[in-house]
């Protein structure tokens, strides 16, 4: 049946224009080059693929398609014409439609109400005609086979994957050319990814064309007539998809040359004393009654590698009694222990570099000083009185030894760069003298120069007996830092690579595997 | 050993900075004294009995409760919060005390600190529900406080059925006029809470986590600090000086009524908003708020010797204190945040 | 003791805030609008009513408040609530004396006695409407001239006195003010300034020491009721000034012990305990077949001074 349609859309690709056509789109954020070079053609009638890795493009490349984002370069036609949207409205105008990862829902409205929006039918008063909203929106949702929803009801009253078939509804309420699905079954259980491909199959037989997002490739495979990989920003290839293969797929999004970049010469400094242990631990949102067992020495660095969603900032959080988890057992050096604060877990010795350093890791509106010390103020007071000649010195110690580059310890955080901002909440910790540091993403936003410095200075922590557990989605990161590496996808650890097994393709098939098994049984 | 070297400090700069004097909040701080001045100097310069030892004295005595409140208010806005209940508050607690400075047979002494205790106390545990309520059902202050403002007002008509209480110990009626070098004496009071304040805020561990609550709650959190006891701390010490005001209207004006203190809490708001507190926390000085209590203070007095009409004069201060906010949004901009 | 008394208040509220079946017609039924019950002067109102009706029994009482001075919202739900319950007599102390013309109008088409106490509506949004409804109240303006002429006496022509005013907008403040003028003229007294304290004490004593800042040679003040008086003898305590005479109105009991010692040279009791029970009285004969009300029912007020102080 498929294969039909595949055969049918190449058909058609061959002796039709393309709906949509880029060339060379270039686009800079700052100094990060988010797009490097995207070119891509949509037939009109095809669902396309588009994956990569994080960080890929892919977003950037839906944000510039529908007119959030300028590109600083390039060209885009759509059916023929020269085509740049400057507001997302623009592009719905031209018949381009995009359901969100994030939702874009008003819970409190109805489903009629939401649906319609952007157009709610009006009298000449402008009152809005209840009675043709609510017959247009029972259509729009009839169309795509979802009858067993209430027009009338909230938004609210919707489980995710109901939400997520509205979004398509209305969407699809214009009249669309193009519908671009960012990660639409990434919320979706495998009966309700059925129902999306049925829509899908049939949005194509009507000359819709699709760009289709994902993480899933199996999913690529089923539904999508051709794929486009992209790689740091540039297009790598464009395919059939009965050309390729998954083991194709996953070499061109990782890419051959990054391999070199292992250091094998490095050795493990793990202790055989072992610092941190979980036995079928559960955070809050784990759907899986096993949940995560692991154990990390001292003096051992362990990579926890894995796609958005995976899971791994919520392992982490859990660790951290950032968010209590829901059961299962963490031992420290040993002793089974449960925190019920992020006080407690600090108490025991673990410090958490959380992901979002503006929003969870630092004041940056205070003092660095007073951010290096917001975890260990009962070391530089005394009855409760701050001592800042205490805190100053320990700030310009912890500052030499990280080789912090700031104004003064008196000066806010806000002024330092991503690297010496990221080195302040490294600091944090350090003042605390941990037994066991969590890292998650601890090079985001951070430039290369200080990238290569936060790394030395985390082989230097294991070198002291720190043990340390590090999330990470660049995956060279972690083949750098880690002594081991744990591949988690959907909440489960899918896969463990010692040190001479280290290869991306290696993980990222753990991690695509792991979503298969998991998906559709 | 280089970084052991340089540990030896005394760079007061830095520890300026750490107590909350960065230049840019001595410039902010500087700016609302200098527009306080600018005030004065009008004043002084078109009515002829503003710059008179007897109106200084008062200026001092009329801001002195709000200047209390405001000082409460500090700490909550800080964190962030809000307390809309001070007015009724008050009340509660002048009642609460007046019903225990006339309890009979009591010596001048007992009845005096009997009363303070019972007037802070109530202040106390007021302002710890206040604070207890938002932080453990994560609820924004301004809903709780302004079921609070409903609470203590009705429970201030209840205990006193609706009326008055007056008669005090005249001594204790006495001090509330008392002078010291033509200074109030409760006035004087005020400053010393306004110090303590100060030191609490800028050199104490406890007043370092209000200000980092105010800017970014996550990372306290993170950094191992109980949320909970910091805000309910935060309202229950602004709940304890709504108590000290209450003992300090009831020493000035000899009466306790239960009808007292209505719209308060928005003075004492518009101090702290003027001495450039930042309504969204983590920013502001309580020297500030006593710049800010201080600038409406003397407008409020410098405007009727000005022989402006009240109703000019409302409109007067509203426009102040807007103006007070739109200067300190461009003053943001200008220095950078 | 007290809680029995709020239990009381709350019982009645809720007694007329429900549509309850039209009461056995043997008695009468009065509907009492009252203001804000946290005020001493209508709650000591209430209670006259209330002894009152006791004392008679030959009628029924339900009364209502309000939970403030402004809040107008709960008179005009209570005197419709009255209307649907169709008791025999509405009176009513208005919040307001234009708002509350046409909930009236509608209970005396519907065959209600209304009788309108304490604050006369207003006489052209009654002719609007087309009512003739008579008021039975105190002189707020009387009362005001009898105690501002104590004090014009008492200073002499050309003495220079302050006005304190009540609430801006509020009939008994605005008649109390003119009062105080008419006295003011008949005195040949100088007025300095006029000011509102809006009826509290703090502001009262903050304002009137900033006006004697600028005047120092005040020699009298017209407070429009005694909570302000007692700021502005707090005031003049303060400043050490004895030589400044004060009026007050209403006669509440703060101001007593201040009336002896010759603080507050004079106030006006308007006997507010027994305004409402005397508009209950007017309005029972009206309901029991005499002669239609007309105009304004004076009551009583009397001077109060250190001679006649209880």
């Amino acid at each position: 049946m498929i294969n039909a349609e595949t055969v049918r859309a190449q058909a058609a690709g061959v002796s039709t224009p393309p709906v949509l056509e880029l060339h060379d789109v270039k686009k800079s954020f700052g100094g990060t080059r988010a797009l490097n070079g995207v070119s891509l053609s949509i037939q009109p009638g095809e669902v396309h693929g588009l994956i990569g890795e994080n960080g890929a493009g892919k977003s950037t490349l839906i944000k510039v398609l529908c007119g959030i984002v300028r590109p600083d370069e390039g060209a885009i036609n759509l059916a023929g014409r020269p085509y740049m949207p400057t507001t997302p409205r623009e592009a719905k105008v031209n018949g381009l439609q995009v359901v969100h990862q994030e939702f874009n829902l008003l819970p409190y409205l109805s489903v009629a109400e939401n649906i319609f929006i952007e157009h709610l039918p009006r009298n000449a008063l402008g009152i809005v005609k209840r009675q043709e909203m609510h017959a247009g929106a029972r259509a729009a949702l009839d169309a795509i086979g979802l009858s067993d929803i209430d027009v009338h009801w909230p938004v609210e009253r919707l489980g995710i994957a109901h939400r997520q078939l509205v979004e398509v509804a209305r969407a699809l309420m214009t009249e669309s050319r193009i519908l671009i699905l960012d990660e639409p079954t990434a919320t979706l259980t495998a009966r309700e990814t059925e129902r999306l491909f049925a829509i899908i199959n049939d949005l194509r037989s009507r000359g819709v064309s699709i760009i289709f997002v994902s993480h899933h490739l199996d999913e690529v495979f089923r539904i999508c007539d051709r794929v486009t990989v992209l790689r740091n920003g540039e297009t790598v290839f464009s395919r059939s998809i009965a050309a390729t293969s998954q083991d194709e797929l996953v070499r061109a999004m990782v890419g051959r040359k990054l391999q070199q970049q292992m250091a094998s010469e490095i050795v493990s400094l793990a202790r055989p004393e072992e610092a941190l242990s979980l036995v079928n631990f559960r955070h809050l949102q784990s759907p899986h009654a096993h949940g995560i067992s692991l154990r990390l020495h001292r003096g051992e660095i362990l990579g926890i590698a894995g796609l958005v969603g995976s899971g791994r900032t919520e392992l982490l959080r859990a660790i951290a009694a950032a968010e209590l988890p829901l059961s299962g057992e963490l031992r420290l050096e040993g002793a089974p222990i449960s925190f019920r604060s992020p006080r407690e877990a600090i108490n025991a010795g673990i410090g958490f570099v959380t992901e979002d350093r503006k929003e969870e890791g630092l004041i940056l509106n205070m003092p660095i000083a007073a951010n290096v010390t917001l975890a260990s103020l009962a070391d530089v007071s005394r009855a409760g009185i701050l001592d800042a000649k205490a805190e100053i010195a320990v700030t310009q110690r912890l500052g030499a030894e990280l080789k912090l580059k700031y104004g003064g310890p008196g000066k806010n955080a806000a002024t330092l760069s991503g690297g010496n901002q990221q080195k302040v909440v490294l600091a944090k910790w350090l003042a605390r003298n941990p037994k066991v540091l969590l890292l998650d993403e601890p090079t985001r936003g951070v430039d290369v120069g200080a990238k290569a410095e936060i790394y030395a200075l985390i082989r230097q922590f294991a070198e002291r007996g720190l043990a340390l557990l590090i999330v990470s989605s660049e995956l060279p990161e972690l083949m750098t830092l880690s002594d081991r590496i744990l591949v988690m996808s959907q909440h489960r650890v899918v896969g463990e690579l010692s040190r001479p097994e280290f290869s991306e393709e290696r993980i990222l098939q753990y991690a695509y595997q792991g979503e298969q098994q998991q998906g559709r049984h | 050993m280089q970084a052991l070297e340089k540990t030896q400090v005394t760079e007061t700069d830095d520890t300026r900075r750490l107590a909350g004097w960065s230049p840019k909040v001595l410039l902010r701080d500087a700016g609302i004294g200098l527009a306080l001045l600018l005030l004065i100097v009008f004043f002084s310069v078109s009515t002829e009995h503003f710059l008179t030892p007897n109106n200084i004295s008062n200026i001092l005595t009329q801001i002195t409760i709000n200047l209390i409140l405001a000082v409460g208010m500090t700490f909550v806005i800080l964190i962030g919060g809000i307390d809309l209940s001070v007015g009724s508050m008050l009340a509660f607690c002048a009642v609460v005390g007046g019903t225990v400075l006339t309890i009979p047979d009591l010596s001048v002494f007992q009845a005096v600190a009997l009363a303070t205790l019972a007037a802070i106390g109530t202040g106390v545990v007021c302002g710890f529900l206040n604070g207890w309520i938002s932080a453990f059902w994560g609820l924004p202050s301004f809903i709780v406080t302004l079921g609070m403002l409903n609470i203590a007002r009705g429970a201030a008509l209840q205990v006193t059925d609706a009326r008055t209480i007056y008669s005090f110990p005249p001594s204790f009626n006495a001090f509330g006029s008392q002078m010291i070098f033509g200074v109030p004496v409760v006035f004087l009071i005020a400053l010393v809470l306004v110090a303590i304040a100060w030191f609490v805020l800028s050199k104490t561990v406890f007043g370092r986590l209000l200000y980092g609550i105010g800017n970014n709650e996550e990372a306290v959190r993170l950094a191992g600090h109980s949320l909970m006891f910091y805000k309910v701390a935060a309202f229950t010490i602004a709940g304890a000086l709504v108590g000290i005001a209450a003992m300090v209207y009831m020493a000035r004006l000899n009466i306790a009524s239960p009808i007292i203190g209505i719209g308060f809490e928005l003075n004492a708001i518009a101090a702290v908003i003027i001495g450039g507190t930042s309504l969204n926390g983590g920013r502001g000085t309580v020297i500030g708020t006593l710049l800010g209590a201080c600038i409406t203070g003397v407008l409020a007095n410098g405007l009727i010797l000005f022989g402006l009409s009240d109703f000019m004069r409302q409109m007067i201060t509203g426009v102040v204190i807007i103006l007070a906010v739109i200067i300190d949004k461009y003053r943001e901009r200008l220095t950078g945040v | 003791m007290k809680f029995s008394r709020f239990a009381s208040i709350v019982a009645l509220t809720v007694a007329t805030a429900l549509p309850t079946i039209a009461v056995a017609a043997d008695k009468p039924v009065v509907g009492l609008v009252m203001k804000s019950l946290a005020n001493d002067f209508f709650k000591n109102m209430l209670e006259g009513a209330e002894a009152h009706a006791k004392k008679r029994g030959d009628y029924e009482l339900k009364a209502i408040g309000m939970q403030n001075e402004t809040d107008f919202e709960s008179q005009l739900n209570g005197v419709e609530n009255f209307i649907t319950q169709g008791v025999d007599a509405i009176v009513i102390a208005p919040a307001d004396s234009r708002a509350m013309v046409a909930p009236l109008k509608k209970a005396m088409d519907a065959g209600i006695v209304v009788v309108n106490f304490d604050v006369s509506l207003d006489e052209q949004a009654k002719k609007d409407a087309g009512i003739d409804l008579a008021f039975v109240g105190p002189d707020n303006r009387g009362g005001a001239k009898m105690v501002g002429d104590a004090l014009a006496k008492d200073l002499g022509a050309g003495a220079k006195v302050v006005i304190l005013e009540g609430n801006p907008g509020a009939d008994n403040a605005a008649q109390r003010k003119l009062g105080f003028e008419d006295a003011i003229a008949a005195g040949k007294l100088d007025l300095l300034d006029s000011r509102t304290a809006h009826w509290e004490t703090e502001e009262a004593n903050a304002v009137f020491s900033t006006m004697l800042t600028a005047h120092p040679d005040i020699q009298g003040v017209l407070a429009a009721n005694d909570s302000m008086a007692i700021g502005v003898v707090k005031a003049l305590d303060a400043a050490g000034r004895n030589d400044i005479k004060v009026v007050g109105f209403d006669n509440v009991p703060a101001v007593a012990p201040m009336l002896k010692d010759g603080k507050l040279l004079a106030t006006v009791d308007q006997f507010g305990s027994q305004m409402a029970a005397n508009a209950i009285d007017k309005a029972l004969e009206v309901v029991a077949g005499g002669p239609k009300l007309e105009g304004w029912v004076k009551t009583d007020i009397e001077l109060v001074t250190k001679d006649n102080v209880k």
